[in-house]
């Protein structure tokens, strides 16, 4: 409002007073968004229950990557190293270049594979000799640490064991990679249900694969 | 002589008949307030009405500023806890979710699915049918 429309004194401090008291009004408004009740609490809460549904059937319905998973045209066999002596490591990636993984000859001569990225918060394993009884997989993230004949957890925070990268050796002494496996899954299991999806089932017939509670 | 409204101890009531607790009692402490509208304002007459020029706004009346409902606080705290601890449920349900669905359990994946709608559920009902809020 300009001066021209309110020449008077006493009309000019009517509008003073209606404006401070818009200006009040408008604080205490502002005071009041600024609180969280206990009520909006409840309200945001409600809401975050809500999202974690949606999460819950994302999750289900198999938005995140998992190992294992791989299309069976991307798990084509692939030759990790020509050879590999006992309490030798080789790291490698499969099924495709962004899937780090690891091959191990153990001191007894078992050959094992794993995925190394941890199933924690996915960082970098490495392989850790001098730990445990026959060496251990080891992630300097958080401490958390596999051992390394079924890869299961044996120390710190990993929720799940490393998911293993099923190997073959062949008479030659080269060592191939020849599948991939879900965490805490067998190798047999992980070939079985590998061997089936690759044959949809025609040549082999389903195969009821070992423990195959799993679904 | 003062105006009876200003001589409140006449007006005092000496029975203790309200067991209410005295903080959730409806009405004012002066108990002149207390009064009938009749008696604290003998010029309006019961004709009067909301037609009466002298009757700018129809007041708080007696029981304003007091909890109507006390224990609607209590109620509000509870279902928040009821909330909160059905949301922890469900953190702790996505985890197993999460964790088999890695393990190839698919299956089980959707029963944690089923128990976060579930959970919801429970949520909302604690959020939306509280006791009316005034
Ligand atoms: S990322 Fe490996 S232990 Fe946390």
């Amino acid at each position: 409002m300009t001066d021209e429309q309110h020449p008077g004194d006493a009309d000019g401090s009517a509008v003073d007073e209606t404006a401070a008291e818009e200006r009040s009004r408008l604080q205490d408004r502002l005071s009041a968004d600024s609180l969280t009740s206990r009520r909006d609490y409840l309200r945001v809460m409600a809401t975050v229950s809500g999202g974690l549904v949606v999460g819950s059937v994302a999750v289900s319905a198999g938005v995140l990557p998992r190992h294992g998973d791989a299309a069976a045209a991307d798990v084509q066999p692939l030759k990790v190293v020509d050879r590999l002596r006992r309490g030798q490591a080789v790291t490698f990636a499969y099924p495709t270049e962004h899937d780090r993984a690891i091959a191990i000859r153990l001191q007894d001569g078992t050959l094992v594979g794993y995925s190394t990225v941890c199933t924690h918060l996915a960082c970098g394993v490495l392989w850790r000799e001098d730990r445990g009884a026959e060496g251990e997989l080891y992630c300097p993230c958080h401490e958390g640490a596999f051992e390394p004949r079924e890869g299961a957890v044996v120390q710190g925070p990993p929720p799940r064991g490393l998911p293993k990268v099923l190997l073959a050796e062949r008479t030659d002494g080269s060592v191939w990679a020849i599948g991939t496996a879900y965490s805490d899954e067998s190798r047999l299991h992980a070939a079985c249900r590998e061997l089936n999806a690759k044959d949809s089932g025609v040549r082999l017939g389903h195969v009821a694969c070992p423990n195959s509670a799993r679904s | 002589m003062a105006h009876p409204a200003d001589r409140p101890e006449e007006f005092r009531s000496d029975s203790a008949l309200g067991a209410a607790a005295p903080w959730s009692a409806p009405g004012s402490v002066q108990p002149r307030l207390n009064r009938p509208v009749a008696d604290r304002y003998p010029q309006i007459r019961p004709t009067s009405g909301y037609g009466d020029s002298r009757i700018r706004r129809s007041g708080p009346g007696p029981g304003a500023g007091t909890d109507h409902d006390p224990e609607r606080s209590a109620m509000l705290t509870g279902r928040l806890v009821v909330v909160l601890s059905v949301v922890v449920g469900q953190l702790w349900a996505l985890g197993v979710g999460v964790d088999a669905w890695m393990q190839g359990h698919t299956s089980t994946a959707w029963w944690c699915t089923g128990f976060e709608g579930l959970s919801f559920l429970i949520a909302l009902a604690a959020w939306r049918f509280g006791p009316t809020d005034h």
